[in-house]
């Protein structure tokens, strides 16, 4: 029976490790300081970088966080303390559903909503992703929220706190490694999504040039690549760049697990 | 901080120290009054009363104790004993009563034969040291001094068989004065017994050990 | 004598079950007043009427007066949050809080209520922990994590963090039963303390802690109080025949 596991176990590593491991191979041959710092070239001409494409994601991640991230956040304190208002009970739901959306929906959605108005910007691709965000946010907040024990809530309820300042306060307090994690895992997962980008940033080989404009990103920058006829050429551009994607999926994996194993400290309300 | 039980022992000790105080004064009075003739027997019933009314007081509040704090070890045997103790202090009270009204029924001893008051006046000064050894002792369960009792209980013992020996040889005197004073030592000597126990009383509260000083 | 809370005909629900029928007692200034009873009894549910920290269960509902110095806990108008700062409560399992220090612990209800002023808040500190029998085994580590101290010592935060915000009533659900002994013991030298300054109100299963620390007793059975008295009385010479029952351990 164990050695069973032990078969299941290493048929499941195997993809992953051969993943990351041709990533490296062909990808590490492509990155160099100028990969970094110059624009795209077009497809089939040698020399260049993917500067903009990671300027893009940086950005464009950034924005949809800043969206994302409060209106996760605060749905999710607000399923938590409100757990069985009925309003409480159909957003979860709804909540729950929005998580398994397929990513190319969200992107069609993003593109309706916004490129139809104002184009292939940088706007669209954000809210696309922030929508994607938003939901995984939630429901970690709200898990993160819900694992403060009763009688903490019920020490700073019994010291004259208002339920709404305990809440801000003392239990936000305890859960924000939890709710940290949350949205670290999922700035990483959006990180990587490509559907939604394709149909609202659309891609582009320059430099930032303005939030109502398109611009380039690194899952677009991938399959650009990828589809390129010159194959000596691009492709192992491509490989480089999916290599620079999980790269930073990686450092910002990293960071989550190391932040969560600090101790707790004393610490400021 | 204190314990929660040395509260209420402090207030049952105190009582019990205001009470041998009162016997004390209670006892010499009766005895000053048999000896010089005067009538101190209201004085002193009044004396005799408090203390019975005191003693009940005591054992209520060593009761509760008991019932409220669930005292154990040297706490337990000290209450056991307080209880007895405030008995022994009534009766005291009572011997004092009963001296007076021998003195005030009978005329007590100022008109008796000279070696009668003279007996009973050196009987009289050893029970009131008697009892005096028997409340310092136990305001500070003075072991040391509550044996020292041992000694004075065997020589009133001896004094008051003496008295009764010559008392039957001489057969001389009054009967109200062969009466009164026999009644007088007989008290003299069952105050000096309740000494006693106070003392072994004492000796058990401190050691745990029941000794013998008669 | 002075009654700090006059309790007249208290009902409470969860929902539809009813867990305390027309409780009238009036709690005396300056004492320590225990409620006792088996489990299920309701004595938890009282308390927690008196700073209004039932209503917060979902479902709870509660009917009566609860006057506290003559004023209506529940009337009309009344903010829950002004009569908590007045009724404070110590629970069960010692719970300060994990991310705070042993300063911030203490402080916690002035800082979270806006206070910021240094001075004040280090003299609370001081005051609260000494309030407590706790400043000299602290008073070097103040920074340390609330959660690092023992049991005995946590419970002994928690009440000198309730008495930081200057209640005048003291709440104590069950204080020492998650302590050993020796904690538990220091505990109730330390409520005897505090009956000098405050009001203290204490729910126990633990009759002859009741009978140790308490100058007035109520018996609970069932969400109706069957007697109420002072704790020499109760224990010596129980009114009531089913208190009689209780206390010799006949059940519960």
């Amino acid at each position: 029976m164990v050695s069973l596991a032990y078969l299941a176990l290493i048929a499941a590593l195997i993809p992953l490790a051969s993943i990351l491991v041709e990533t490296i191979l062909r990808g590490l041959s492509a990155v160099s300081f100028s990969f970094f710092l110059e624009e795209i070239p077009p497809l089939g001409e040698p020399g260049g970088g993917i500067g903009p494409a990671i300027q893009g994601t940086l950005i464009v991640v950034a924005l949809a966080s800043s969206i994302g991230v409060p209106v996760g956040v605060f749905s999710g304190i607000y399923l938590a303390e409100f757990r069985h208002a009925r309003i409480a009970t159909v957003a979860r739901f709804l909540n729950d559903v929005l998580t398994n959306v397929p990513s190319i929906v969200l992107g069609i959605f993003g593109w309706t909503l916004v490129v139809v108005a104002i184009g292939w910007s940088v706007i669209a691709g954000a809210i696309a992703l922030a929508i994607m965000m938003i939901p995984i946010v939630t429901r970690t907040t709200e898990e993160a929220i819900r694992l403060v024990p009763a009688t903490m809530r019920e020490a700073a309820i019994a010291l004259g706190v208002p339920r709404w300042k305990t809440t801000l306060t003392v239990v936000l307090s305890s859960a924000k490694k939890g709710i940290a994690t949350g949205i670290l895992l999922s700035v990483a997962r959006i990180s990587g999504e490509t559907a939604p980008l394709l149909l609202t940033i659309l891609g582009s080989r320059f430099w930032f040039s303005g939030f109502t404009q398109p611009t380039a990103a690194l899952p677009v920058t991938v399959f650009n690549f990828s589809q390129s006829p010159f194959r000596l050429v691009d492709w192992p551009r491509a490989w480089g760049a999916s290599l620079i994607l999980i790269f930073i999926i990686l450092i910002i994996n990293i960071i989550v697990r190391y932040a969560t194993r600090e101790k707790y400290g004393a610490s400021n309300i | 901080m204190s314990r929660i039980i040395d509260v209420g022992l402090e207030e049952l000790s105190v009582m019990l120290c205001r009470m041998g105080e009162l016997t004390y004064q209670a006892i010499s009075l009766s005895l000053k009054g048999c000896l010089n003739g005067t009538n101190e027997y209201s004085q002193v019933c009044e004396m005799s009363d408090a203390l019975v009314s005191m003693s009940e007081q005591a054992e209520d509040k060593a009761f509760e104790l008991i019932a409220r704090f669930q005292p154990v070890a040297s706490d337990l045997r000290t209450i056991k004993s307080y209880m007895k103790i405030a008995y022994d202090f009534a009766r005291y009270g009572r011997y004092a009563l009963d001296i007076s009204y021998i003195n005030e029924q009978y005329g007590g001893l100022k008109h008796c034969e000279p070696w009668i008051s003279e007996h009973i006046e050196k009987m009289s000064e050893k029970v009131l040291g008697m009892v005096k050894t028997s409340t310092d002792s136990l305001r500070n369960h003075d072991v040391k001094l509550a044996e020292t009792i041992s000694s004075t209980e065997k020589e009133v013992d001896d004094m008051y068989f003496r008295y009764l020996d010559e008392l039957v040889k001489r057969a001389s005197g009054t009967s109200k004065c062969t009466i009164s004073s026999v009644l007088i030592v007989r008290y003299l000597e069952r105050i000096a017994d309740h000494a006693t126990y106070i003392c072994e009383s004492v000796v058990y509260i401190a050691t745990g050990q029941k000794v013998n000083l008669r | 004598m002075i009654y700090k809370i006059d309790i007249e005909n208290l009902n409470a629900w969860f929902g539809s079950k009813q867990v305390l029928r027309d409780i009238t007692m009036k709690i005396k200034e300056n004492m320590v007043t225990a409620i006792i009873g088996p489990s299920g009894c309701g004595k938890t549910t009282l308390i927690r009427c008196l700073n209004r920290m039932h209503e917060l269960i979902p479902g709870a509902r509660v009917t009566g007066r609860v006057l506290l110095d003559g004023g209506d806990i529940y009337g009309e108008g009344v903010d829950p949050v002004t009569v908590r700062r007045k009724i404070g409560m110590v629970f069960q399992k010692p719970n300060p809080f994990p991310m705070m220090s042993i300063y911030d612990n203490t402080v916690a209800g002035l800082k979270l209520n806006g206070v910021s002023d240094k001075h004040r808040l280090d003299e609370t500190v001081e005051k609260s922990l000494k309030a407590a029998h706790l400043w000299d085994e602290v008073k070097a580590d103040l920074e340390k994590s609330g959660a690092s101290l023992s049991g005995g010592q946590q419970q002994r935060l928690c009440i000198a963090r309730a008495l930081a915000i200057e209640p005048e009533v003291i709440l104590m659900d069950e204080p020492t039963s998650a302590l050993d002994p020796t904690a538990a013991s220091k505990i109730e030298q330390l409520i005897r303390v505090l009956a000098q300054d405050y009001t203290v109100i204490i729910v126990t299963h633990n009759m002859q802690q009741a009978a140790r620390v308490s100058d007035c007793t109520a018996f609970l059975y069932l969400g109706k109080l069957v007697e109420y008295g002072s704790t020499k009385d109760l224990f010596e010479n129980p009114k009531s025949e089913l208190t009689e029952k209780y206390i010799t351990g006949e059940f519960g």
